[in-house]
């Protein structure tokens, strides 16, 4: 994988999976309706990790309802189901509110499709990554907010139990595969600005 | 062994869990390691092993379970 920081752009030759495969479908028929940008676990397991995930966690910005159909009803043709709802103006004030699911024959994987709410969420849409895997392309989080925000999402305790937590473990897998070119006065930001300082030493 | 003679140290089993823990974390940096010193198909083709496997195991447990409950 090469990592061009100021293109903001990781070149991947790697073999794609059923989850990447997954991921592709359904980028390629939201881009249509919005920009996207995928954050979380399925972002440490794009970039290599080793390990398995339910759901793939996707960010758009605010869509207007009649977007919102046009991407339901070409999700609906393509096989995709909702997960919460089988009525699209239902699910449309559901997003409004928090995720919503969508899954294609069977629950496992699924997308976990959200607004964008907050600023960390805008930071990561507006700052994303793009991903190209040959001819097919994912945009996922900034690499230094995503390493801050898994160490946030850690579970509380001692180091010691810590180390064993999933996310604790996404987070030094990306730290170790880009630490020579993510931006440690951006990752050290955000670390303080999600109170993680302390944990910052389980990466190294 | 009846339940009764069963003896649990537990200080023996936190060593233990703070060892495996220590032990997972070699392994993401050996793993990461892996990946930056491999080619990309090289290191996918293990990872998407893994991947798929899980995925197709709880295809298979969904598509079973489904299938209980239409023979029902």
């Amino acid at each position: 994988m090469i990592y061009n920081e100021e293109k903001k752009e990781i070149i991947s030759k790697r073999e794609l999976n059923d989850l990447d495969k997954f991921a592709l479908e359904f980028t390629d028929i939201i881009k249509k309706y919005a920009d996207y940008v995928i954050v979380s676990g399925y972002v440490s397991i794009l970039l290599g990790r080793s390990r398995a995930t339910e759901d793939i966690d996707l960010l758009i910005p605010s869509i207007k309802l009649v977007n919102f159909i046009l991407l339901w009803d070409d999700l609906k043709k393509s096989g995709f189901e909702c997960i919460n709802t089988s009525n699209p103006q239902k699910a449309f004030n559901m997003l409004e509110e928090h995720a919503i699911r969508f899954f294609k024959g069977v629950p496992i994987p699924n997308i976990e499709l959200k607004i964008i709410k907050n600023d960390l969420d805008k930071y990561s849409y507006e700052n994303k990554i793009k991903v190209i895997l040959g001819e097919k392309i994912l945009f996922i989080s900034p690499l230094e907010l995503q390493i801050a925000y898994k160490l946030f999402l850690a579970a509380e305790g001692p180091e010691a139990e810590l180390q064993s937590d999933k996310d604790i473990e996404d987070a030094k897998h990306l730290y170790t595969i880009f630490k020579e070119e993510i931006n440690k006065e951006e990752l050290l930001y955000f670390s303080k600005k999600l109170n993680v300082e302390g944990k910052l030493r389980l990466l190294k | 062994m009846k339940i009764c003679d069963v003896n649990i140290n537990l200080e023996e089993l936190k060593k233990f869990k703070e060892q495996n823990a220590k032990e997972r974390l070699e392994f993401i940096k050996f793993w990461a390691e892996y990946i930056k010193t491999h080619s990309d198909k090289e290191w996918s083709k293990q990872q998407n092993k893994l991947i798929n496997s899980q995925l197709r195991t709880a295809r298979g447990i969904v598509k079973e379970k489904s299938g209980k409950l239409k023979n029902r």
